[in-house]
């Protein structure tokens, strides 16, 4: 049994989330990945909770520390972030919904008009792996659009990027309309991107800036999500 | 005399690699397409025998063979001053050196220190009389906006530019459509202007409402350049082979959409297949030697196709200039000069991944051209390993930086790096790169598949790791030209 945590970690580790995946090396292509050995594990009555915490839980770590050490890159992050959401997914109808921890329901997008998506997209990936629920809106979405979705999924936590200066208006027009539908207090609102400074973020009444996805995240843990 | 160095094109590609580039990047177009919703260009491509799946438009390799035979091989970009036109062309070509933006802020030395500030109307008249003045700018791309709404963006930058610039003017990116006309009644001729169109977003997807725009733009026979400029690693493979495939599908199909526009369209050739830092923060490498090379590579592909090249050199991704930057700055200049860009936009003034402008930077900027002018017009077709070097090295000691061995071993490491091609450009290697990006782009999101993919180039350094190049940069003499040409007024004042 335990050595099937031992290749969860593993895999998790090396970022692979199934058969196909080549990790860093095309050797490993064809062995079972993450989510192969997670449903293998389940088969073999290895409880979740254990899954979670001696194999998922940890092996995420680790790729932090590797991370912090400059070991692993951008992208060594990344998959191993997409191996814990798959392995979630699984892991989920077995949990009463309290176990696996989220952080909270964090819906994220790229205003009107405004169709960079490249920091909006490594963003969302980091708020995933260190523990949010996150929705991604894609680019280009009309305000209205964006307040529905809070109001609809009760998110916490609202992400919006900007890449232009002429786009950036578009933030504080999302802020005020999530006035105007009474829902600005239960959701707590985090910019980014390039012309976005915390100036102006305190200026249009936003909860955060965040320069990048760490800076955001070292901000949240000092809030707590008046929603969740 | 025309502006312009004539120079003796380097190549970095033979003939039958471009031939098989353009191979993948047909392979790209039969096969997936480009995405496309626009109706207007939609129309066009049907009648033009593109075929619609869904929202993507696949186009036959005749088509795009044919588009590439019919757009126009040469003009002239026309200038206020007529000795300020410039001939592309790349059957003779010479290398012109221009602005770019658009910046966000402006960085200006007061009391001593660099100060950064929002960029307002009136940096931007400041950077086109220094730039005016200044012997080694051959054309002004739009620095920085004015500060005015977006409804009056168009036309403000044009009575602006007007008023203070002789040169070619660049206007880069075009605000309201139905400005247009009013634009070109206001300059007057219209060959004295010219735009740049985004026109695609990476990977293969033709934007709205940009592409719009740019059949306007070419409809009036304004030369336009057709850019493309994807992050490898995120919005295209991190592979140098699979990049430029994706680059040169992307410019194609606009290409086609030109010539059934307006046959005989006058576009240029703007692939800027720049890398990501993926060891850290992903923020743009526009100046970092693998992206140097890839550049360079670009204008290649271009002399395949015989359209003129708006190139990118010297966006520095240093954040105040420093000797880094320069050092950055003058390798960029010299590749893409030696390789042929004919247009090289972006080249003077640019700091900080093209987010920041400097008049200061203008005048080193300028001040590192003519060095670069000078070695290629002395030694034509020479090898750039020796000399390369040897023009850094001028550079900086231009500005009393002292130079060491180090330094020297430094640009020698970045040099060969330029030089020495990571993978192999074989029609099986061009054919697997084409199905990563055509699985890509079939996923729901690409880039967390681009940038999956590039763990293992990464691993095999496929970015370029080096030391900085530090060395305190002696401005006097460029603060006082700066104060000759703006007088020794404070900003704002
Ligand atoms: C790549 C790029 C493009 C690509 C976008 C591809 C894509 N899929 O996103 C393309 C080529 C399509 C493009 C198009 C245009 N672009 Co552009 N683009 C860039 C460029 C070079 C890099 C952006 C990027 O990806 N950076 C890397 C990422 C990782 O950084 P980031 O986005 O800043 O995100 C980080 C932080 O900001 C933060 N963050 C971002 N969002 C959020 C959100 C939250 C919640 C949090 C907490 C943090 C956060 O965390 C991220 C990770 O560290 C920038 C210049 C620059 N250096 O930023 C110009 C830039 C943004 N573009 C610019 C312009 C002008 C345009 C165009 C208008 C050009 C044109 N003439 O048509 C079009 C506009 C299209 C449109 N309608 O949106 C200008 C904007 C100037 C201005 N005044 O607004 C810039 C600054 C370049 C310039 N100086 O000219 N562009």
């Amino acid at each position: 049994m335990a050595d099937i945590l031992g290749e969860i970690k593993k895999n998790l580790i090396a970022g692979r989330v199934d058969r196909e995946d080549e990790g860093f090396d095309e050797d490993m292509v064809g062995q079972p990945g993450v989510t192969e050995l997670v449903r293998q594990a389940l088969e073999e009555n290895i409880p979740p909770a254990d899954i979670l915490n001696e194999a998922l839980t940890p092996g995420m770590e680790e790729v932090g520390v590797l991370f912090e050490e400059g070991e692993y890159m951008v992208p060594d992050m990344l998959a191993s972030a997409e191996c814990i959401a798959e392995a979630t997914k699984i892991l989920e109808p077995y949990f009463s919904g309290q176990e696996i921890q989220s952080r909270g329901k964090f819906v994220i997008a790229t205003v009107e008009g405004d169709l960079h998506d490249v920091g909006k997209n490594i963003v969302s990936t980091i708020l995933q792996a260190s523990g949010f629920e996150v929705q991604d809106l894609g680019t280009c979405v009309k305000a209205d659009d964006i307040v529905s979705i809070v109001k609809e999924t009760k998110a916490g936590f609202l992400g919006l990027s900007a890449l232009l200066t002429s786009t950036m208006t578009h933030m504080k027009e999302t802020i005020d309309k999530l006035k105007e539908e009474g829902l600005r207090d239960q959701v707590v609102v985090c910019i980014g991107g390039a012309p976005v400074s915390e100036e102006f973020a305190q200026k249009i009444g936003a909860d955060l800036y965040g320069e990048d996805a760490f800076d955001a995240i070292n901000k949240l843990d000092k809030i707590n999500a008046p929603g969740n | 005399m025309p502006r312009g160095l004539k120079i003796k094109k380097q190549s970095f590609l033979t003939e039958a690699e471009c031939r098989i580039v353009h191979e993948g990047s047909c392979r790209l177009l039969e096969e997936t397409g480009v995405e496309l919703t626009n109706p207007k260009a939609l129309n066009l491509f049907k009648e033009g025998g593109a075929i619609q799946k869904g929202n993507r438009i696949k186009m036959s390799r005749d088509m795009i063979n044919r588009a590439v035979e019919k757009t126009a091989k040469n003009f002239i970009m026309k200038a206020k001053d007529p000795e300020n036109e410039l001939i592309l062309d790349t059957k003779s070509p010479r290398v012109h050196f221009g602005t770019g933006g658009q910046a966000l802020y402006v960085l200006r030395k007061e009391n001593g220190m660099f100060k950064k500030k929002e960029a307002v109307t009136q940096d931007l008249v400041d950077i086109l009389r220094i730039c005016e003045k200044l012997d080694h700018v051959d054309f002004i791309t739009r620095p920085v906006e004015p500060d005015v709404p977006d409804e009056e963006m168009d036309l403000e930058k044009t009575r602006l530019f007007l008023a203070h610039t002789t040169k070619h003017m660049n206007l880069a990116n075009l605000i309201i459509e139905d400005c247009l006309p009013d634009i070109i009644e206001k300059v007057g001729d219209r060959s004295s202007i010219s735009f740049i169109s985004c026109v695609a977003v990476s990977p293969l997807n033709l934007v709205s409402p940009t592409v719009e725009k740019f059949i306007r733009i070419v409809s009036e026979d304004i030369p336009v350049a057709i850019s493309s400029c994807p992050q490898a690693g995120l919005t295209a493979p991190l592979s140098e082979v699979g990049e430029i495939i994706q680059v040169n599908a992307e410019i194609l199909s606009a290409v086609v959409l030109a010539n059934l526009v307006r046959p005989g369209a006058k576009v240029l050739y703007r692939g800027i297949p720049i890398t990501s830092n993926l060891h850290l923060d992903v923020s743009p490498r526009w100046c970092q030697p693998e992206s140097i090379r890839r550049i360079a590579l670009i204008s290649d592909i271009t002399y395949f196709y015989g359209i003129p090249c708006c190139g990118t050199a010297a966006v520095s991704d240093e954040k105040k200039p420093t000797s880094q930057a320069l050092s950055e700055k003058v390798l960029g200049w010299i590749f893409e000069a030696a390789s042929g860009a004919q247009f090289i936009n972006s080249a003077l003034g640019m700091l900080e991944q093209v987010m920041t402008v400097s008049p200061e930077q203008y005048i080193i900027d300028d001040m590192g051209i003519s060095l670069v002018k000078k070695y290629l017009s002395m030694h034509p077709g020479a090898d750039l390993k020796e000399t390369g070097r040897e023009v850094v090295f001028k550079a900086l000691e231009t500005f009393d930086v002292k130079t060491t061995r180090e330094m020297e071993k430094e640009i020698a490491n970045r040099i060969e790096f330029i030089y020495s091609p990571k993978e192999e450009y074989s029609p099986d290697y061009i054919n697997n790169q084409v199905d990563h990006i055509v699985n890509a782009v079939s996923s729901a999101k690409s880039s967390s598949k681009f940038l999956k993919d590039s763990r293992k180039g990464l691993r095999k350094g496929w970015l370029y790791m080096g030391k900085r190049i530090e060395g305190a940069m002696n401005l006097k003499e460029v603060l006082k030209t700066k104060d000759g040409i703006l007088g020794m007024r404070l900003r704002g004042t």
